[in-house]
């Protein structure tokens, strides 16, 4: 009874995780499902740890975002079966030792990627200002203390910041237009994403199958 | 005819060894050691069928028992948000703090801490009971022999004769105290009833094949106190009072609970509440108080999580109990999820499957501690006692705490809970510096 159509994306997964946690997973799945063969938004109400977390709304949305999916067409899914969770799930899988120089520059792209995904809410891949604000004010959503004006100074800060960063000086009636994923990479080079970016499992060993 | 009359014979003696080899022991309070050698055979048999899934997997079993922390399936970075934060370069507010909630989503996402304690535990060896097969496989002709045998040995013989020992258990119940209630309020009275509450509660935990055991004896609940456990299971109370009375105190049912209710308080007061009484907390403490303050009752038993978690861990004590005053007398009660799982889980199984599943379990297998007792000290509100007893019964149990109220079986987070969260996380923003 394991997951259907798990080839492709055991490659994705593999060797990092093992057929025993793709088992958990899918039990995983099949709660959040309940015992459906797909998932939607709302399952996702289900998870109390998750109702602390600011940015709750654009986690789940992730899931859901055909370009995380690595689907041909844009848009969000309305419902994703047990392959596609599992998709969503190797962006967040750990580093190995054993990876070259390639693999982990590929790796972080896709880290990254998933990021920028996040953040750039009309996928017309830029992030612009207006995205940025929406991305601060939900992580500062629910503090009665910090007012609306802070969360913008914050966003435009940090735009200024990225706009030096990727365009350098920039003449008094320029406009920086938004951030392309190619300045997101130069802002985030030298900066070491992937031990923050991952979920580790644990080597839990049930008895083996017989073969 | 002949038919009739044989069964007939074979059901006397039936019921005759069940009076003789079991009832009256427990009447006396004395064991004939016929449950110590069931229980010496099924450990022998579990034992050996462990070897066997050792040599058919050609591995070794994992040999240091799961911390209760890691219960679950994911590492999870328990690096405070605080020192995270700052350990990415930039001080100001940037996507660092993305990285944070990101991944805490994620992990929450594979696996939460709440609802995992909703599900049964999971073994580290099969214990032969097809229920907890989740993780094992097929593995030699010898084993699944051993398991039909078992098959059968539980449901052809010991379901019938739990059934009938529950019944006889129920049934002198309900009479017992009864007959015990017709008699005038007196120490004789009070003798009698405890007498009868013990023998049932004997002949029930035999009905389930249950091995006690009981330690620090000398911490048992006094009179005038109330005694707090864990929740595990509808048959808590049972092994509690196998080994002293209590006065309970629940809600009032219909069906043949609520028969066994309105026998039992007439012979000793337990506390029995209305629905619609349940819903006035101030009428509530206002009784149990009253019953408190009475030193000559025998003490309360409450079960302050509310609702039935894994025995794994133990959640948030809800504090009306703690607020009435009194000497509290904790107690931990951990079962051996080996030979049989007690766990009740009430939004997959009603109460009659439920019982059933321990029917047809091996044994049920239990520890119960017995905690000094705690008094609430002059600074301490409900809330911090509440906490500081839980802690005592999980260090005890090795069980591990959670913060979590187990209203969550059914129910979504509160939001003060929620913005308790967000507050802490925004006051941290503002010290760092970030705004402006």
């Amino acid at each position: 009874q394991g997951p259907r159509g798990s080839a492709p994306v055991t490659a994705l997964l593999s060797p990092a995780v093992t057929s025993e946690q793709i088992e958990h997973l899918h039990r995983r799945f099949k709660q959040l499902s309940q015992d459906q063969l797909t998932i939607r938004k709302e399952n996702f109400d289900s998870i109390p740890d998750l109702e602390f977390n600011p940015i709750r709304g654009k986690i789940v949305h992730a899931f859901f975002d055909k370009r995380n999916l690595r689907q041909e067409s844009d848009g969000l899914a309305d419902e994703i079966n047990f392959e596609d969770f599992l998709t969503i799930m190797s962006y967040f899988r750990p580093i190995e030792m054993n990876m070259d120089e390639e693999q982990l520059d590929r790796f972080r792209k896709e880290k990254l990627k998933f990021l920028f995904h996040m953040y750039d809410s009309d996928h017309d891949g830029k992030i612009t200002l207006q995205e940025y604000r929406n991305v601060v004010e939900e992580l500062l959503s629910g503090n009665p203390h910090l007012e609306k004006e802070s969360a913008r100074s914050i966003a435009d800060g940090a735009m200024m910041e990225a706009a030096s960063i990727c365009v350098g000086q920039m003449g008094p009636d320029q406009v920086y237009e938004g951030i392309t994923f190619e300045d997101f990479l130069k802002m985030w080079q030298g900066i070491d994403i992937e031990t923050k970016m991952h979920v580790r499992f644990l080597n839990v060993d049930t008895i083996a199958h017989c073969y | 005819m002949e038919v009739v009359w044989a069964v007939g014979q074979v059901g006397a003696v039936w019921v005759a060894a069940v009076l003789g080899l079991i009832v009256l022991p427990s009447a006396l309070g004395i064991s004939l050691g016929i449950s110590e050698a069931y229980m010496w055979v099924l450990v022998k048999t579990l034992e050996w069928a462990t070897i066997r899934l050792q040599t058919g997997a050609k591995k070794p079993l994992p040999q240091p028992p799961r911390t209760p922390t890691a219960n679950g399936i994911i590492e999870r970075d328990e690096t405070p948000m605080e020192k995270e934060i700052a350990l990415l370069h930039r001080a100001d507010f940037e996507f660092s703090h993305i990285f944070y909630f990101c991944r805490k989503g994620f992990e929450a996402i594979v696996e939460d801490e709440v609802t995992q304690r909703f599900s049964s535990e999971e073994l580290l060896s099969w214990n032969l009971l097809t229920r907890t097969n989740v993780n094992f496989h097929y593995i030699s002709l010898r084993l699944t022999v051993v398991w039909v045998i078992g098959v059968i040995v539980r449901y052809c013989f010991l379901l019938p004769l739990r059934f009938t020992l529950a019944a006889i258990g129920i049934t002198s119940m309900i009479v017992g105290t009864t007959v015990v209630g017709q008699l005038p309020n007196s120490s004789v009275k009070n003798y009698l009833s405890e007498v009868v509450h013990l023998t049932c509660s004997r002949i029930l935990v035999r009905a389930l094949s249950g091995t006690i055991h009981y330690h620090n004896k000398e911490n048992r609940p006094q009179k005038g106190g109330i005694c707090v456990a864990n929740h595990t299971s509808p048959i808590d109370a049972i092994i509690l009072t196998n080994d002293g009375c209590y006065a309970m105190v629940g809600q009032v049912h219909g069906g043949l609970m609520g028969i066994i209710q309105r026998a039992t308080v007439k012979a000793c007061p337990h506390v029995w509440f209305e629905r619609s009484e349940m819903k006035d907390r101030h009428l509530v403490t206002k009784r149990l108080r009253e019953h408190v303050a009475d030193k000559s009752k025998l003490p309360i038993l409450i079960f302050p999580e509310g609702t039935c978690i894994n025995n794994t861990s133990v959640m948030m004590f809800k504090k009306g109990s703690f607020e009435i005053g009194g000497t509290i007398y904790p107690v931990a009660i951990k079962y051996d999820p080996q030979f049989g799982d007690a766990f009740w889980n009430s939004s997959k199984y009603n109460i009659v499957s439920y019982l059933l599943r321990i029917m047809t379990s091996w044994a049920i297998v239990c520890n119960v501690w017995y905690l000094p007792p705690m008094v609430r000290k002059e600074d301490e509100d409900a809330v911090q006692f509440a906490n500081r007893v839980r802690s005592a019964i999980a260090r005890q149990g090795g069980l591990t705490e959670l913060p979590w109220d187990g209203g969550l079986k059914r129910a979504k987070v509160k939001d003060t809970f929620k913005e308790e969260q967000q507050k802490n996380y925004s006051k941290m923003l503002v010290r760092n510096g970030s705004v402006g």
